[in-house]
């Protein structure tokens, strides 16, 4: 046995003192991972909802719960179908300052024998979009036949297969990727293919709340401001000129789920600095009760010979390697509570949610370990240096 | 001959885990509820993971009074090969509804996939501390 040994057998001889402060530890690095994963998913996933709207103000009809509606569809992906004139988007496009104006329709599935699930369908307009084409250039570069559909990535359906829609039969030609928001429980086809479909709901005795006779309808206006215009002016000049519309500028709805989502950030920031401040008065003491009770053990070990910088080092080890050990598992069981669960979290949380890419997990997992490790050895340092100056005379004559 | 530790202890948290997740599987960690009272395929994979969840049960059960090492080895190793049925029954053997926010998706499959991964884990070191008489 040499003294590069003891480290580890003080570790091994003492199996409860030595579980207790790796629990201690492992709590922090739980609380410390698992809390900036949760805030940073947070983050990514309203990044995501911005860049997936891409427009600077969204025409929606003006009835109150469609807005609502609309602003559930996108965060919690609930299925919405609201409706108004086309010639709104004619009127958008006169409107000075717009650049572009791209249409979508909107509509909801059943959960009956016409449909394989209950899903959201959205139709676009594939010359003028600028929303969903990039998105799906970026996923699977699928071409939109008649009754091509592309599915987001909560919708458990593989490339290939077929799903019904009011009993037509619907090919999935690609999958999206994730983007944390409702836009992932949703399918997106031409217009095509949704005026077809729109057709299919009505054979069925499903009637779309559409006040008027007119057939051409769409749900929302997707407007692109141009540049050097103020987006305010623009949205007012809309709302004047269109019909039972609401223009809704994308930053009010981008700032109200900043607001949530700095709320939920401000608490779980909170509770890491609670949880941290009391483990470390908790480690703090746990070490000063540990030197008390050591004391004999290292006055012995100054008798034979061990200097007082390799006594500190001892402690500084042990404290090191219970850390490590303790960060280790509180990482890899914030882990194991957080992966799993990602669908829960993101429909309890009713935010986006998206988790970040993995080299930025290993980043926090390695950052919240290694702050672990030195959260502990500064909490023992004291105590070490404080043993590493004992006297072996007086500890053990005390006796 | 050494005698090592008899195992005793993984046995008795292996029919513990499994108990757990025999009544999770069928009410707080079960699959989708349907307003209209009808069922999707998630509802017979509920009940096929309680089904071996309460055979692991029993395997656990076995394991913990028996004194025979070799029996409670085999055991051991029948409850590890039954948790990894335990793992693959929701969505892989047995399809879950289509949309990933079901609960069957969100809460069932992890949290039972989680379970009998324990239980294999157990299994696993519960057939190394085995002794032999």
């Amino acid at each position: 046995m040499t003294i590069r040994d003891i480290p580890i057998i003080n570790l091994v001889r003492k199996p409860g003192r030595t579980a207790a402060l790796v629990l201690l530890t492992a709590f922090l690095a739980l609380s410390l991972f698992g809390g900036t994963l949760v805030v940073t998913s947070l983050r990514q996933g309203l990044k995501s909802l911005e860049s997936r709207l891409g427009a600077d103000i969204i025409v929606v009809p003006s009835s109150a719960q469609s807005k609502s509606s609309f602003k559930n569809m996108l965060l919690q992906g609930t299925t919405g179908a609201f409706y108004m004139k086309e010639d709104n988007l004619a009127r958008t496009l006169e409107v000075e300052g717009v650049e572009k104006a791209a249409p979508q329709i909107f509509l909801s599935s059943l959960k009956a024998d016409c449909c394989s699930i209950r899903i959201q369908v959205i139709g676009f307009d594939p010359e003028t979009d600028f929303i969903v084409q990039p998105w799906i250039e970026e996923s699977c570069r699928a071409q939109l036949g008649d009754f091509d559909i592309v599915v987001g990535s909560n919708v458990g359906v593989s490339t290939g297969e077929i799903l019904r829609i009011y009993d037509e039969r619907c090919h999935v030609a690609g999958r999206l990727a994730p983007t944390g928001t409702g836009l992932d429980s949703a399918v997106y086809c031409n217009m095509d293919t949704m005026k077809l479909l729109l057709k299919a709901a009505e054979a069925k005795g499903i009637t779309h709340d559409i006040d008027s006779d007119d057939e051409d309808v769409i749900s929302a206006i997707y407007v692109k401001v141009r540049e050097g215009y103020d987006i305010g002016k623009v949205n007012s000049a809309i709302q004047g000129h269109t019909r039972k519309a609401s223009a809704v500028r994308t930053k009010s709805m981008i700032t109200d789920v900043s607001g949530s989502l700095s709320g939920v950030s401000r608490t779980v920031s909170w509770l890491i600095a609670a949880i941290w401040i009391l483990s470390l008065l908790i480690l703090l003491t746990a070490f000063f009760m540990i030197a008390n009770e050591r004391k004999k053990e290292f006055a012995l070990l100054r008798l034979l010979g061990t200097s007082r910088r390799q006594l500190s080092s001892l402690i500084l080890k042990e404290t090191a390697l219970c850390s490590l050990t303790g960060g280790v598992l509180g990482t890899g069981t914030a882990a194991l509570m957080l992966f799993p669960f990602t669908g829960l979290i993101e429909k309890s949380l009713g935010l986006p949610y998206l988790r970040p890419p993995v080299p930025l997990i290993l980043l926090v997992a390695a950052a919240s370990i290694a702050v672990t490790v030195l959260a502990g050895s500064l909490a023992s340092a004291r105590t070490a240096a404080r043993l590493g100056r004992v006297d072996p005379g007086i500890v053990l004559r005390a006796d | 001959m050494k005698k090592k530790t008899s195992g005793r202890i993984p046995a008795v948290i292996i029919a513990g885990l499994a108990l757990f997740a025999a009544i999770g599987s069928r009410t707080f960690l079960g699959a989708c509820v349907h307003e209209d009272g009808s069922f999707g395929t998630c509802h017979y994979a509920a009940m096929a993971v309680c089904g071996t969840a309460l055979v692991i049960m029993a395997e656990g059960i076995a394991a913990a009074v028996w004194n025979n090492a070799a029996a409670r080895r085999g055991l051991f190793l029948s409850a590890l090969l039954t948790g990894v049925l335990g793992i693959l029954t929701p969505g892989t053997i047995i399809r879950l509804c289509t949309m990933a926010s079901m609960r069957c998706r969100t809460v069932m499959r992890p949290s039972m996939m989680i379970l009998f991964s324990l239980i294999c884990f157990s299994a696993a070191a519960g057939m190394i501390l085995t002794g032999e008489h």
